[in-house]
C-alpha cells in the first residue's frame, strides 16, 4: 500500500496550484517558440570561451592590477554609500507619507498616501542606469549623476518596502499608547517607529548589497569604479584581468552580505 | 541591557556588533561624499547651478518635443507598433531568463542548503558537503556579477539577440534565487521530513511530500518577485546584447532622438507595471 496517497488536502492544493504550473510551463514555452534559435552562436565563441575559463583559473593577481582593482572597488563603494545616503532620506520621507501614519492632511490624507506611492513606484519602475544615462546627458558627466540615479531608484525601493513596514507593526502597542494620552506624533516616534525599526534596518541592508552591484555598472555611462576596469579590461581581451575585477566585485559582496547578516542576527535576538 | 553571567564574554562581544556597525556606517557614509567632492571633484554647487538646470530643462524639452520640426515620436503610430513589438521581445527575454534561472536554481537548491547538507534532515555522506560548497560558490559568483557584466561577458560567445541577454539575467538570477531558496530550506520545520524519514521515505519522496509542499509557496514568491526585477533589467541588458526595447534605447541615444525616447520609456513603463500586476495575481494564486 502506498504510504504517501494524496489526501483531500491535496486535491484542493491542485486547482489554483495546478493552474499555476500550467500557465508557467506555458509561458516559458511560448517563450522558446518566439526565438529563432539558428545562428545563436558567435564564430569565434568556443575560442573567447575556452581563454575566458583559463582566465577563471589564472586571475592577474599582479600588484598593480590588485592595487587598481582596490581603488575600484573603493570607489564604487563609496558611490553606492553616497547614493544610498540620499536613497534613505528620500525612502523615509515617501514611506512615512505612503504609509498614511502621518497625522498631517485631514481628509487628503489618503490622497495624499495614494500620491507618494504614485511618486515610489515611478522613481523605481525606472532602471537606475537608465536614470543615470538621462542624468548624465542633461547634466554632464561626474560622478553625481550616478550617486543621484542610484539614490532615485532606491529610495523608491526603500519607500515602498518601509511603508509596508510601518504599516504592518502590531498595532495593540499602539493603541496602548493612545489611550495613555500619547498624540498622533507621538505614537508615530515612539510607537511605530522603533517597532519597525529593525526590519528597516535589515532591507536596507540588503539594498545597499544591491547598490554595490548598481554602482559597478555606472561604467557604461563613463564613470570609474569595477565595472570600468572590468569594461576596458574586456575590451582589450585581457580576460585574466576581468576575473581578477570579478573576484574583487565577490568578496566586497560576500564581506557585505557576511557583515549584514551579523548585524541581523544581532538584532534578531 | 542585562546580560548573563554564564556567558557574559560572549555576549559582550555580540554587543559590540551594533554600535561598531553603526559607527563605520557613519564614517563610510561621510567618507563616500568626502571622496566624490574632494577627490572625484564633484561639484555640487555647479550642479546646482542656473547653467545646469538650463541644459537639463533643455534635455526635458527635447525628450517632449517641443519645437521640434518632425511631430513627436509618441504621437506616430508607426513608432507605437515598432516599440510594441519590442515590448514583446523584451517580455519574452525576461520569460526565458526567470524560466532558466528557476530551472537551475531549483535543481541545486536542496543540496546547497545546510541543513540537508550537513545531515540535520537525513543521515548526510561526506560528499555531500563539497557539492554544498561547489554549489554555494557558484551562487556567490553568479549573483555578484551584475546582469550587464554578464552581457558584456556572454556577447563574445553568443550573437547579439534575446538569448544572450535572457542568459546574462539568468546567470544573475541563478545566484539569487538559489540563495534564498536554500534559505528557505533551511528555515523549514525538519518535524514532517523527520517523520517522513523515520517512516522509510527515501530522498525523492522526501522532497516531494516533505519539503516541496511547505516550501513551494515562498520559493514561488521569490520566483514572481525576481520577474519583476528582471523585467526592469531588461532594459539594461539590451544595451549590450541588442534585443528588446533596450538596443532601440541606445541607438536612439547616440541619435539624439530624444522624443523616441520618451516613448520607449512610456512603453518600458507600462510593460514594468504590466508585469507587477501579473505578478501580484499569480503570488495569490500561489498562496
Amino acid at each position: 500500500m502506498n504510504k504517501f496517497r494524496i489526501g483531500p488536502q491535496t486535491i484542493s492544493l491542485l486547482n489554483g496550484k495546478s493552474l499555476l504550473t500550467i500557465l508557467l510551463l506555458t509561458s516559458f514555452l511560448w517563450s522558446l517558440i518566439q526565438i529563432s534559435w539558428g545562428n545563436i552562436i558567435h564564430p569565434g565563441g568556443g575560442d573567447a570561451l575556452k581563454e575566458m575559463l583559463s582566465g577563471f583559473f589564472n586571475p592577474d593577481l599582479s600588484l598593480p592590477i590588485l592595487r587598481r582593482g582596490i581603488t575600484a572597488a573603493w570607489r564604487t563603494t563609496a558611490y553606492a554609500t553616497a547614493g544610498m545616503t540620499l536613497a534613505l532620506l528620500i525612502g523615509f520621507t515617501l514611506g512615512v507619507i505612503a504609509s498614511g501614519s502621518l497625522p498631517i492632511g485631514g481628509r487628503y490624507k489618503v490622497l495624499i498616501a495614494v500620491i507618494a506611492r504614485g511618486i515610489a513606484g515611478f522613481l523605481r519602475g525606472i532602471h537606475e542606469l537608465v536614470w543615470a544615462w538621462l542624468f548624465v546627458v542633461a547634466f554632464g558627466l561626474s560622478p553625481l549623476p550616478a550617486v543621484f540615479a542610484l539614490a532615485l531608484h532606491y529610495g523608491g525601493l526603500l519607500a515602498r518596502n518601509f511603508s509596508e513596514q510601518f504599516v504592518d507593526v502590531p498595532t495593540s502597542p499602539l493603541n496602548s499608547l493612545t489611550t495613555a494620552g500619547a498624540t498622533a506624533w507621538q505614537t508615530l516616534v515612539y510607537g511605530r517607529l522603533p517597532m519597525a525599526l529593525p526590519n528597516l534596518i535589515s532591507y536596507s541592508l540588503y539594498r545597499w548589497e544591491c547598490a554595490v552591484r548598481s554602482a559597478a555598472i555606472m561604467s557604461f555611462v563613463g564613470l570609474g569604479g569595477l565595472g570600468f576596469e572590468i569594461r576596458i579590461a574586456l575590451d582589450d581581451l585581457y580576460y585574466r584581468q576581468v576575473w581578477t575585477f570579478l573576484f574583487i566585485l565577490m568578496i566586497l559582496v560576500l564581506v557585505i552580505d557576511t557583515w549584514s547578516s551579523l548585524i541581523r542576527k544581532r538584532m534578531a535576538q | 541591557m542585562k546580560e548573563n553571567g554564564l556567558n557574559q564574554n560572549k555576549l559582550g562581544l555580540d554587543a559590540l556588533i551594533l554600535p561598531v556597525s553603526f559607527l563605520s556606517f557613519l564614517v563610510l557614509a561621510i567618507g563616500s561624499w568626502g571622496f566624490i567632492i574632494l577627490i572625484d571633484g564633484a561639484d555640487l554647487f555647479e550642479l546646482f547651478s542656473g547653467d545646469s538646470f538650463r541644459e537639463a530643462f533643455g534635455f526635458l524639452q527635447q525628450l517632449l518635443g517641443v519645437g521640434a520640426k518632425q511631430p513627436p515620436a509618441f504621437f506616430q503610430a508607426a513608432k507605437w507598433s515598432h516599440a510594441l513589438i519590442l515590448a514583446r521581445d523584451t517580455l519574452v527575454m525576461s520569460i526565458l531568463a526567470i524560466g532558466l534561472a528557476s530551472i537551475i536554481a531549483s535543481l541545486t537548491i536542496m543540496p546547497s542548503a545546510r541543513n540537508i547538507a550537513f545531515g540535520e534532515l537525513t543521515p548526510a555522506p561526506k560528499y555531500w558537503r563539497i557539492i554544498f560548497i561547489l554549489f554555494r560558490a557558484m551562487y556567490l559568483l553568479t549573483r555578484s556579477i551584475p546582469e550587464l557584466i554578464w552581457a558584456m561577458m556572454i556577447i563574445f560567445l553568443l550573437n547579439p539577440g534575446i538569448v544572450t541577454g535572457s542568459l546574462a539575467l539568468a546567470a544573475h538570477n541563478i545566484g539569487i534565487l538559489g540563495k534564498l531558496g536554500s534559505e528557505v530550506i533551511e528555515d523549514m520545520d525538519p518535524a514532517p521530513a523527520r517523520s517522513l524519514r523515520g517512516n522509510g521515505a527515501n530522498n525523492g519522496q522526501l522532497f516531494l511530500y516533505g519539503v516541496l509542499p511547505m516550501d513551494l509557496p515562498q520559493l514561488l514568491t521569490y520566483l514572481f518577485y525576481r520577474w519583476e526585477v528582471i523585467i526592469r533589467a531588461t532594459i539594461v541588458v539590451g544595451f549590450v546584447a541588442a534585443g528588446g526595447l533596450g538596443y532601440e534605447f541606445r541607438l536612439n541615444m547616440s541619435f539624439f532622438r530624444y522624443t523616441d525616447i520618451t516613448l520607449l520609456l512610456t512603453v518600458y513603463l507600462l510593460l514594468v507595471w504590466m508585469v507587477d500586476i501579473i505578478s501580484v495575481a499569480l503570488r495569490k494564486l500561489a498562496r
